[in-house]
């Protein structure tokens, strides 16, 4: 059940099925996760670097006490929101890669009204009002490339890539423009008062009130996916469009709404992360959002998942910090290369473990105009 | 050629097709794999692998050929990687290439570094040795033809190259039996298995082809254009191949104009950028007071733009993106 005029991009039906599907799920993240360490940690042993040592400074740089702890829940935050962005969308079928010009946008909205353009004697509504219009600025720049789609059936795969490109130079031109700090030539924001950072739970940590809030965040998106029509619906929308808008759903519709959640965490993590922890914003303002979908793809699209991978991630991140300015200076890019062995290492795994299981049942797809033969 | 002598027209167009020769060798390949039903969008990462690896083996050795050979070794090893996830693991194609850019990312970042290490260690200057970089080379007496001359025939080798194989291959896509199957698996890999063609094998050598013209294409940006490596100094690139292949609605012509397009608008931009400072036209004055990240911009908003106007109504190859054999919907 395809429609016309839409790009083949547009219409998998189930694309996710699989990543969606609970075959072994735990086990499997955490050996993948332990084989993708072990397999750079040896690559690494080749060229010279001793594996036992980088181990033992990583432990020690992203769980051995409180600063390293804190440091790495700071780091999962925004980790964690681009990868519920990236994980909402998916599940519904929409392949949005724009976290990351959602996530800079977010930030620089957030850094602009608490700097510039929204100074209260009061802090609380600042916060509260940057933090909103971080959030609404990220669904926004992810409804254009939803309207892109639908309107211009451009798939929203290459838009959202494109569109990272141009929210960069946006991002950088505004930071060199209007939003300049002064007394340097370079894109940065002036930082922001401390009365306007969000609060620290634990004193002189980075431990702020942001994360918490992410966490729970977390748990309301699995309820919401388990527990309600809303959530149901868009799993039925992400695996097979034709048969969603023969029940009655409004495919399109949901899809936008999808689009919109989905820049809104990522606007909202950009938001938490410059009035959290950066406190002022550059040109370069981290990979977070290619990063949220190893992320989402590691925690299988289950926000709970998402959530235990954002750990690992940021307890990866944190911890090569340490490796990267020891005696040892390993280069930080190693950390994309462990992140990128994971989900390859995720995608062959599953692949062939559900190949297997799958041979066993695999059927002939039914004659069209035979009826309720779904089952083997 | 002396620069003096040329026009601003003249250094215009050849900017432009030395700006869209690395988006034509890396679209041709992606065109070749897209038509067989694989859309690989991890290439931008594939040319960022050319890039370091040609820079780095080139450096150590001295040989441009050397790391041109290995540039395009080394992009094809990476599509290896994505074609085992994706057509033997039959694995998302969008989720696997993303993976793969984040792993070139990791991968050029880690081997750049190691490699400034190792050079400072042995003493070596910053720059390539001589005889590493390649030259523009001029074709004979074509070179000294007026404008044709310094634009077509007086750029680097892998420009000659990339039109050879654009020419080899439109007419292999569309002359022969070869091309035909080709198509045929894109838009309907039953029907080629009933003819007795192993589908995933040439998906398989299509996706390897794809990524050694990305890695020749890496190669092209570092050791030719720029004579230099910089972390991801692709900056997108790949992805407007992406764009460019939906642009040129999957046609080896359309392909062409599309990268010359692109070019031109890149290699405007970076005129502009300089010119709004020393020209003597006034008009460009009053471009000072734009941003110049307003100029960087411009070619992604144009690669947008030119996907909106034109992208309606043409579905592309109809089993873009999808694995064979199908899954069945079991969970």
């Amino acid at each position: 059940m395809t429609t016309f005029h839409s790009s083949p991009l547009q219409r998998h039906a189930g694309r996710f099925s699989r990543l969606i599907s609970t075959v072994a799920l735990i086990p499997l993240a955490i050996g993948t996760c332990g084989l993708a360490l072990g397999l750079v940690l040896s690559g690494l042993a080749l060229v010279g670097y001793p594996p036992l040592a980088i181990m033992s400074r990583w432990v020690d740089g992203s769980i051995g006490g409180i600063y390293p702890l804190t440091n790495s829940l700071a780091d999962a935050c925004p980790l964690l929101l681009t990868g519920l962005a990236a994980g909402i969308a998916f599940r519904g079928g929409v392949l949005n890669i724009g976290a990351q010009g959602q996530f800079l946008l977010g930030a620089l909205v957030a850094v602009g009204l608490s700097t510039r353009w929204l100074i209260f004697h009061s802090a609380p509504p600042v916060i509260i009002l940057a933090i909103l219009a971080g959030t609404f600025a990220g669904g926004l720049w992810a409804l254009l490339a939803s309207i892109l789609e639908r309107y211009r059936s451009v798939p929203i795969v290459l838009s959202t890539i494109l569109l990272n490109f141009v929210a960069l130079y946006v991002v950088r031109a505004i930071l060199q423009g209007p939003l300049q700090a002064g007394g340097t030539p370079a894109p940065q924001s002036p930082q922001i008062a401390p009365a306007y950072w969000l609060p620290e739970l634990i004193p002189f940590t980075s431990f702020h009130l942001g994360i918490p809030i992410a966490f729970v965040l977390a748990v309301l998106f699995y309820a919401l996916n388990q527990r309600t029509t809303f959530g149901f619906e868009s799993l039925v929308v992400g695996l097979n469009p034709g048969a969603a808008r023969l029940a009655g759903i409004g495919v399109s519709r949901k899809q936008f709404l999808l689009m919109f959640m989905s820049g809104c965490c990522a606007g909202f993590g950009g938001a938490l992360q410059v009035l959290g922890v950066t406190h002022f914003m550059t040109g370069s303002f981290g990979n977070y959002g290619y990063a949220g979908i190893a992320v989402a793809l590691l925690g299988r699209l289950n926000p709970l998942g998402i959530a235990g991978a954002a750990l690992f991630f940021g307890m990866l991140d944190t911890g090569a910090l340490r490796v990267e300015e020891s005696s040892l200076a390993l280069p930080h890019a190693v950390v994309n290369v462990v992140k990128a062995v994971v989900i390859l290492l995720m995608l062959l795994l599953s692949a062939y473990l559900l190949g297997r299981k799958l041979r066993t049942r695999q059927v002939d797809p039914p004659p069209a105009n035979d009826q309720g033969s779904d089952k083997p | 050629m002396n620069p003096a002598h040329e026009n601003v027209l003249t250094f215009l167009a050849r900017q432009t097709v030395s700006a869209a020769t690395p988006l034509i060798l890396a679209g041709i390949g992606e065109l070749v794999s897209e038509l067989t039903g694989v859309i690989d969008i991890g290439i931008e990462g594939l040319m960022l692998t050319g890039c370091i690896a040609a820079y780095t083996i080139a450096g150590a050795t001295g040989h441009g050929s050397l790391g041109l050979a290995t540039a395009i070794l080394a992009g094809m090893a990476v599509a290896a990687l994505f074609a085992a996830t994706t057509i033997s693991g039959r694995a998302d194609q969008i989720v696997s290439g993303t993976a793969l850019n984040l792993l070139a990312l990791g991968l050029s970042g880690t081997i750049w570094s190691l490699y400034q290490n190792w050079r400072e260690n042995h003493d070596l200057s910053t720059a390539l040795p001589h005889g590493a970089g390649y030259s523009r080379q001029a074709v004979g007496a074509l070179a000294r033809l007026p404008f044709f001359g310094p634009v077509f025939f007086d750029q680097y080798g892998l420009f000659y190259a990339a039109v050879l194989l654009a020419a080899l291959v439109w007419v292999i896509i569309r002359f022969t039996r070869l091309g035909l199957i080709l198509r045929a698996l894109g838009d309907s890999p039953q029907t080629c298995q009933a003819c007795g063609i192993a589908v995933r094998t040439w998906r398989w050598l299509a996706v390897l082809f794809a990524g050694g013209c990305a890695g020749a294409a890496g190669a092209y940006l570092s050791i030719m254009r720029t004579h230099a490596f910089a972390t991801d100094m692709t900056g997108g690139q790949g992805f407007v191949v992406l764009a460019l292949v939906i642009f040129g609605r999957w046609s080896m012509g359309g392909l062409i104009l599309g990268c010359l397009f692109f070019g031109a608008i890149n290699s405007l931009q970076q005129t502009l950028q300089t010119a709004r400072y020393t020209s003597h036209y006034a008009v460009l004055h009053a471009l000072q007071s734009v941003p110049f990240e307003v100029f960087q911009m411009l070619p992604y908003v144009a690669a947008l733009a030119a996907l909106a106007v034109l992208s309606r109504n043409h579905p592309g190859p109809r089993q873009l993106g999808r694995p064979w054999p199908e899954y069945t919907y079991l969970s």
